[in-house]
């Protein structure tokens, strides 16, 4: 490790270099930062195979105890429904993916050297929004179409109903479904910022995902309709499973796009006053 | 150019930061000395606008950090040197950085050479010595080759061989006229490497000036002289305004340089075997500064304060006789 002195610190690439550092500049970092991390990969492709995984051994069991089911559920059964058995799996892993994604940066400190290069810090921020919606967009894309393939296959195999991708309440479920996994995610980077570290965010975005569902049926049912609907996890179950899947907590669909918008705004809005106004 | 002016930082009822005011100036690497807590990295956050100040304001080149366009062409560091991700190699955590910066992937590889991690810069950072991470994170300052380079405490766990790579290595990036800030809270580490020297005890400036003021300052600087005529050199000497000690086989003399001495010596024809001027170490100057407090106490502040720093002054002495 020894130093030449002629090729010393002056740099060679000046041309190279911009006058002026933009968002884009910012997107092009954090995006550097997930691709070249082995975690990203492993995270991911896991999340993928599992969730599909789960699936096929949820339906396979349908599939061998439908005999057994009364009249009443076997008239009701929805293929559709049944195939995303695995979606618990897929919007936990995106959900982790998206607090780590700043949440890593707060315990090793490499968020100093962030907020270094970017003192802009709400860039920081929006980019790591925009990378977690896209790749956890594409994520859930690609598992939910491949759970919805995989489920409606087992199901076949097993001689019961099976929906396609040409019934358009089935697309909508899919596509919805894909389109909703960013939510979670985004609002576990939030809380990321806010509560600087990973445990507590994973735990506090898991819990306001599922504490409802668990304790839903507990409640009286006016607290089910007035307060739990209003929830995250409740307001995109309706605007996107609700034509197949109906809930006490099921709002309209504008009602349900205005809570998941409010809830965005919301979460990224306090994870950038924070982040701005904190020291790092 | 590093302008720090009256500034202050609070966490609560703590200070960590007092009234502090001092200029770093380019083409000399300026040692930033205080024991440990004395505010050191609290105000090279505050530099880098990591923290904000509770008042008072910093100014890099001229306008706070966080306005710049182009912030990391203007100011580097090398704070935690372990701020990395264990599982990124050392070329991809130099990517990012340098993609935040605007700046092309072929200065990865430039400063990768400079730093002589090149051989290691697909090896996983977490598997890096300190030693080795300590090279990343001057590579990561190095990066937008910027003309102010902050450095806090980059000697902390090197080898003998690696503190003396990092000195040389400080000086020739002040002497292509960049400003450079380095912190320790070894005074022997700034005896070696700076130009300059800012103090801090307690949040508080103790003292800002060059090393050879600061220890000329010191009355233990002084000329040792030896000759066959002892006794009327130093009768010579003490007619002549100096004050004269035997010992050590010589005299020592204080208040006078050594030329007048020879001077005077030669007028008088008394042969001289030796005319050695001393300047205090560092170190001693800095025992002398704790005694006499009043000389170089901050002015603007309560005494308590100040006493309170020359404790710290005295306790950071303290740390480096004991290493």
């Amino acid at each position: 490790m020894t130093t030449d002195a002629a090729a010393f610190t002056t740099s060679q690439t000046r041309d190279a270099r911009v006058d002026e550092v933009r968002f884009i500049n910012t997107l092009a970092s954090e995006w550097s930062k997930l691709t070249s991390l082995r975690s990203t990969y492993i995270v991911l492709g896991l999340g993928f195979v599992l969730s599909i995984l789960a699936t096929g051994l949820g339906t396979f069991a349908v599939g061998e105890t439908f005999d057994g089911w009364s009249e009443a559920q076997q008239a009701t059964f929805e293929p559709i429904a049944f195939a995303m058995l695995g979606n618990v799996i897929a919007l936990i892993v995106a959900t982790v993916f998206g607090v780590l994604a700043v949440s890593s940066e707060y315990s090793n400190g490499m968020i100093q050297l962030s907020m270094i290069a970017t003192p802009r810090r709400a860039r920081v921020l929006w980019a790591k929004v925009l990378l977690v919606f896209g790749v956890t967009l594409g994520f859930g894309l690609a598992t939910v179409a491949g759970m919805f393939l995989v489920g409606q296959a087992v199901l076949g195999a097993a001689g019961l109903p099976t929906a396609t991708l040409g019934d358009p309440d089935a697309l909508r479920f899919v596509v919805g479904l894909g389109a909703a996994t960013p939510l979670f995610p985004i609002i576990g980077l939030a809380l990321g910022v806010i509560l600087r570290s990973t445990a507590g965010a994973i735990t506090a975005a898991l819990g306001i995902l599922w504490l409802p569902l668990v304790f839903n049926n507990m409640l009286p049912l006016s607290v089910q309709e007035h307060v739990l609907s209003r929830l995250p996890g409740a307001a995109i179950d309706s605007v996107t499973i609700s034509h197949v899947v109906q809930s006490t907590t099921d709002s309209p669909l504008m009602v349900g796009i205005a809570l998941v918008v409010a809830w965005l705004v919301g979460f990224v809005g306090i994870a950038q006053v924070l982040l701005q106004r904190r020291d790092a | 150019m590093i302008e720090v002016q009256q500034l202050t930082k609070r966490y609560g009822d703590a200070v960590a930061v007092d009234d502090l005011s001092f200029t770093v100036q380019p083409g000399r690497v300026t040692g930033f000395l205080g024991p440990n807590g004395a505010g050191k990295s609290t105000t090279m956050r505050m530099i880098l606008g990591l923290d904000t100040p509770t008042s008072g304001t910093v100014k890099v080149n001229g306008r706070p950090y966080a306005g710049s366009v182009s912030p990391m062409q203007e100011v580097g560091a090398l704070l935690d040197p372990k701020a990395f991700h264990p599982g990124r190699s050392a070329y991809n955590h130099l990517r990012w950085i340098a993609r935040a910066g605007g700046l092309p992937r072929t200065r990865v590889d430039e400063v990768l050479e400079i730093v002589g991690l090149s051989e290691v810069a697909r090896r996983k950072a977490g598997e890096f010595s300190l030693g080795m991470a300590q090279r990343l994170g001057i590579a990561t300052a190095l990066l937008g080759d910027p003309p102010i380079l902050l450095f806090d405490e980059p000697v902390n766990g090197l080898d003998p061989e690696g503190i003396h790579w990092i000195r040389s290595f400080l000086q020739r990036l002040a002497a292509e006229g960049r400003t450079v800030l380095l912190s320790s809270h070894l005074m022997s580490e700034m005896e070696e490497t700076a130009d300059h020297i800012v103090v801090i005890g307690r949040g508080r400036l103790i003292a800002d000036a060059s090393i050879t003021d600061f220890t000329q300052r010191s009355t233990s600087s002084h000329v040792h002289v030896v000759s066959p005529r002892l006794a009327d050199l130093g009768q010579l000497l003490e007619r002549a305004g100096a004050t004269v000690t035997r010992g050590e086989g010589g005299l020592t003399v204080t208040g006078m340089e050594a030329r007048w001495i020879g001077r005077l010596a030669a007028e008088q024809d008394i042969e001289l075997h030796e005319l050695t001027p001393r300047r205090a170490s560092l170190e001693a100057a800095f025992m002398e500064l704790t005694e006499n407090s009043v000389e170089y106490r901050a002015s603007n502040g309560p005494a308590v304060a100040a006493v309170a720093a020359v404790a710290e002054a005295a306790a950071l002495t303290g740390t480096e006789i004991r290493s």
